[in-house]
């Protein structure tokens, strides 16, 4: 009996052979990626790849079983592969880096792989590895927790569903005058301190001053006078910040907590229909010396609340000058998150709102998702196990057509059923109107230094016609900056070399039909991987197959009716338009993980008989506008 | 289990997880005392990730040597470990973990252990358990009045046993157009009491406090009685995983002396008495994963030990840390569509 004797039960020699061959990319290696590497490990794959760009934080102990405390600090991705050696029987290879840098992983780098697991955190990264894996046509295993809740979802190119063919939940946000006026809720005084206050005081160049066609929430010219006028004012403020005048900041106190209170409570027309506010008194303000440490879990009075925030303003007054006048708000800064809560505690009780503990207040400015071990470990394995069919390595389930394999979603544990721990629908094909996948194909076509300097442009254009069946009438775009380079009525460069019109490794070229029937070609974008170890000849066009499409006039007709009682999302039942105060709405966002639309979307699969076509209603939700969303 | 309040070097090491489930299931947690039989894939998935999650005490009780076919499942032992005892191997893996869990390894055969050494613990998690052997600790753990998790897979293919005898669960959850009603809601749960609070920062949310009485089975009772008639539909009795009367085979088969080989025409004529028993179809049997499942018997395969002790561990979590409803009472699992039903027997 060896290690493999039971993996070779399951799998079959042949196929455990060319699982030991096979080259799998891990990206990240937190909480999923640590189980996902473990389990890649134990069912031998021959080479796995780990990218991570973060280093290990004390929270991340509870699940990323791979980390202790000695760890902190360490790469994630080196440090993953340390821990792991006295079980390891693949060739491990760690990266410290962002997936998403193209000096250190250019699209070729991604090529060495049959196989490519997601476990990140953020929908940046999703996208970028989401739209690497169209254009090499590799299969990718997305994945997503949020504490109890998690999903998995095998995408094949061109077969089903990529990340993108759905729509993801768009971060919550807030009129102005809510933050800055009329506050309700213990988050709009949190949104007010950390993304208004904070980065008036602390960030480096703080300029408000394009305010111009924001949704203010309001139409009174009274109030958004004053959200001006209070904006210039704190200009001001920052310059007490730059004395270094630690016996100022009551001056601060005085403008935010009293004097533009007062302000607001002169505009009779906010107060009509809501609890006034009330400003501190003067003698508030004064505050004391006697401080004593804040307990993460319980809230204080207001009167310790005035003692931290004089405090920790005098101490971020002097760190502003040591950091070149340029503090960032992090969660993980004491100091920052201090004068968060405090500023936003304070706020909260002039506003007759409760307070919050540190503890509650770090979650919401700090955005922080929950994360357990548990649900982690249960979508790993779900995720690696997949990858045995999507690689079509389980003789007795053949995978014929990749719309027969499932993604899976937490059905008990989210609370959506009580009668299936998992749900597991079937994967749905691409959605025509997916601006990634669906509109355009993609891939990579192979060049040598040689053939670069040699072809013609009419070279190329014959090459993609034949090699694809696009008609007479076709365009080509240099992607990149958008330069045509051919179409009916401009064929000067035709004669030209690819070197000659500028194109290289790295450039991106976009192949249309532009015959205009009611069926198309359906466009076609090349990456151009020009290297030197290719034989001198090589001039190779990705083996895909490009399908006829309805032209895009036609092709959002029908469903309309049936689009209407689903796509009206929370999102849109506001006064439409609604915008944040302004910049980096990233940092506002109170779901980055894509997890809440699956959630919505599974949801609304329980009791319903058939997934696929509940699933499709739900996809059209993106196809109501043309609009293509460009990164 | 008493409640102490959290230092804040727990708050901050747990703050992911307390943001889930708060302090008081946390301090809950602390003070719980658990019992794993037996460390092999499914106990090393469950071992981690209840020690990660704070838990007070654990035992783990494995009389087992590392083989040669464990290091293709298990990630706390390795090839030099390789004839030794597997707790000895894996023992400071573990406790590396978490060190603020009190941790105990045990090298004595389970038939060695009696009605003393079972009382000390709040729970039971028995996996790598033959049914007779199975039974047996239940007996003991009902006597005793301790929730049992049984967890055993096929290969691709597991299943997961609970008895919590009986469990009282409280959930919240906002209350939605019809508001929930005392009574049943199935054979094995029954709402008892439902009182409701205000959001504090909406007073138009109001959320439902639902305490459920949960009623289980031993699993020698299920094993002689369990059926799906009239607990589903017509059309769902059709759509019924034959994982399940496939692994309630197996585990009947392993009552019987010298049940270790069971050939494919035994087990399809046993399986196919189990559908008759349950209600389900026998249409719903196919040749290919009663094959399959004769093959892979016993097997265990990393990314389904994961699935399942991900399971199992996280309701073993949800009950010490009183919170949500438990999992009620039958699960298998199919690793090739990944379907994964509840059945309440």
């Amino acid at each position: 009996m060896a290690r493999e004797t039971n993996l070779i039960k399951i799998i079959g020699e042949d196929n455990f052979q060319k699982l030991r061959s096979s080259k799998c990319l891990l990206v990240g290696a937190g909480g999923i990626g640590s189980e996902l590497l473990k389990d890649l490990i134990l069912m031998e794959f021959g080479e796995i790849h780990i990218v991570d760009l973060d280093t290990i934080d004390l929270s991340n102990l509870n699940r990323q079983f791979l980390f202790r405390q000695k760890d902190i600090k360490q790469p994630k991705s080196t440090t993953a592969v340390k821990a792991v050696q006295h079980f390891n029987n693949s060739k491990l290879v760690p990266y410290q880096g962002n997936v998403m840098d193209t000096s250190t992983f250019p699209l070729h780098w991604f090529e060495q792989f049959d196989i490519i697991f997601n476990a990140l955190d953020n929908l940046a990264a999703r996208r970028y590895v989401n739209k690497m894996s169209q254009f090499l046509s590799l299969p990718l295993l997305e994945s997503g927790t949020a504490g109890f809740d998690g999903y998995m979802q095998p995408i094949i190119p061109g077969q089903t569903e990529c990340f993108e063919c759905t729509k993801k939940e768009t971060p919550k946000t807030f009129p102005v005058c809510t933050i800055r006026s009329t506050p309700s809720q213990p988050i709009h005084c949190i949104v007010w301190a950390k993304n208004f206050l904070f980065n008036q005081l602390f960030a480096s160049d703080a300029s408000e001053n394009e305010e111009g066609n924001k949704d203010w929430g309001t139409d009174d010219a009274e109030e958004i006078k004053r959200i001006k006028q209070e904006t210039n004012e704190l200009h001001e403020l920052q310059k007490i910040i730059i004395s270094k005048d630690e016996s100022r900041v009551p001056e601060i106190l005085h403008k935010l907590f009293i004097q533009d209170i007062n302000k607001l409570l002169a505009i009779e027309n906010l107060w009509k229909t809501r609890t006034k506010p009330t400003p501190l008194s003067d003698s508030q303000i004064s505050g004391s010396s006697k401080i004593n440490k804040f307990d993460s879990n319980s809230v204080g009075t207001i009167h310790e609340q005035i003692n931290h925030f004089i405090k920790i303003t005098q101490k971020l007054m002097n760190r502003y000058a040591t950091e070149q006048s340029h503090i960032d708000f992090d969660k993980d800064d004491a100091d920052t998150l201090e004068f968060v809560v405090t500023a936003a505690n304070i706020r909260s009780h002039i506003f007759n709102i409760p307070m919050k503990s540190v503890f509650d207040i770090k979650q919401i400015a700090g955005n922080i998702i929950p994360a357990i071990a548990t649900t982690n470990a249960i979508i790993a394995g779900l995720s690696s196990l997949i990858s045995l069919r999507v690689l079509n390595l389980l003789k007795y389930a053949p995978v014929s057509k990749f719309t027969d394999l499932n993604m899976t979603f937490t059905a008990k544990a989210s609370n959506l059923s009580q009668n299936r721990y998992l749900s597991n629908p079937k994967l749905a094909p691409p959605n025509c109107n997916c601006p990634v996948c669906s509109r355009v194909s993609r891939g990579v076509i192979k060049l040598s230094p040689d053939q670069l300097k040699k072809i013609k442009l009419s070279d190329l254009i014959s090459l993609i016609r034949d090699k694809y069946d696009y008609p007479e009438d076709i365009s080509l775009l240099d992607a990149s900056d958008q330069r045509l380079l051919a179409d009916y009525d401009f064929e000067d460069l035709n004669g030209r070399t690819l070197s000659e019109v500028n194109l290289g490794n790295g450039s991106i070229i976009l192949f249309s039909d532009e015959e205009g029937d009611t069926m198309v070609r359906k466009s076609i974008e090349l990456y151009f991987d020009v290297n030197d170890a290719f034989p001198h000849d090589t001039c190779k066009l990705p083996d895909i197959r490009i399908p006829l499409v309805k032209s895009s006039e036609t092709s959002t007709n029908g469903d309309e009716d049936e689009d209407n009682d689903v796509a009206t999302t929370t999102d849109k039942q506001e006064d439409g338009g609604i915008v944040i105060l302004d910049e980096d709405e990233g940092e506002i966002e109170l779901a980055t993980d894509p997890l809440d639309d699956s959630k919505k979307r599974s949801a609304n699969l329980e009791g319903f008989g058939e997934p696929s076509s509940k699933r499709k209603k739900l996809t059209n939700e993106s196809a109501d506008s043309d609009i293509i969303e460009l990164d | 289990m008493t409640e102490g309040k959290l230092s804040e070097d727990e708050i901050a090491l747990y703050d992911r997880q307390i943001r889930l489930w708060g302090m008081a299931a946390q301090a809950n947690m602390r003070s719980a005392r658990v019992l794993l039989i037996n460390l092999g894939a499914i106990g090393s998935e469950i071992s981690k990730s209840i020690v990660l999650s704070g838990i007070g005490h654990l035992t783990i009780l494995d009389g087992h040597r590392v083989t040669e076919e464990d290091l293709g499942s298990q990630f706390f032992v390795g090839s030099e470990d390789v004839g030794q005892w597997k707790l000895e191997a894996a023992k400071d893996r573990i406790q590396d973990l978490n060190p603020r869990v009190e941790l105990k390894f045990d090298k004595q055969a389970l038939h060695e252990k009696d009605e003393i050494f079972f009382q000390q613990f709040d729970l039971v998690v028995a996996t790598e358990m033959k049914a007779d052997e199975a039974i047996k600790v239940n007996k003991l753990t009902r006597k005793l009045n301790i929730p049992l998790y049984v967890a055993g897979s096929n290969g691709l293919f597991a299943y997961v046993f609970i008895d919590l005898i009986e469990f009282v669960s409280e959930d919240e959850k906002l209350r939605s157009i019809r508001p929930t009603v005392v009574g049943p809601v199935s054979s094995n749960r029954s709402i008892i009491e439902i009182t409701t609070r205000k959001d504090e920062e909406d007073e138009t949310k109001v959320y439902e406090r639902i305490k459920t009485r949960n009623s289980y089975k031993s699993l020698e009772e299920v094993l002689c009685t369990a059926t799906l008639k009239e607990k589903l539909t017509r059309r769902q009795l059709k759509r019924v995983t034959s994982i399940l009367p496939l692994t309630l085979t197996l585990l009947q088969q392993e009552l019987n002396e010298g049940s270790e080989k069971i050939g494919f025409e035994l087990l399809n004529r046993e399986a196919a008495a189990w559908c008759g028993k349950l209600g389900v179809p026998m249409a719903i049997l196919n040749d290919e994963y009663m094959q399959q499942i004769i093959n892979q018997r016993y097997i265990e395969f990393a990314p389904v030990a994961a699935i399942i002790g991900g399971t199992v561990a996280q309701d073993v979590i949800n009950i010490l840390g009183k919170r949500l409803s438990p999992l009620n009472n039958f699960i298998v699992f199919d690793g090739v569509t990944l379907d994964m039903p509840i059945f309440e027997f």
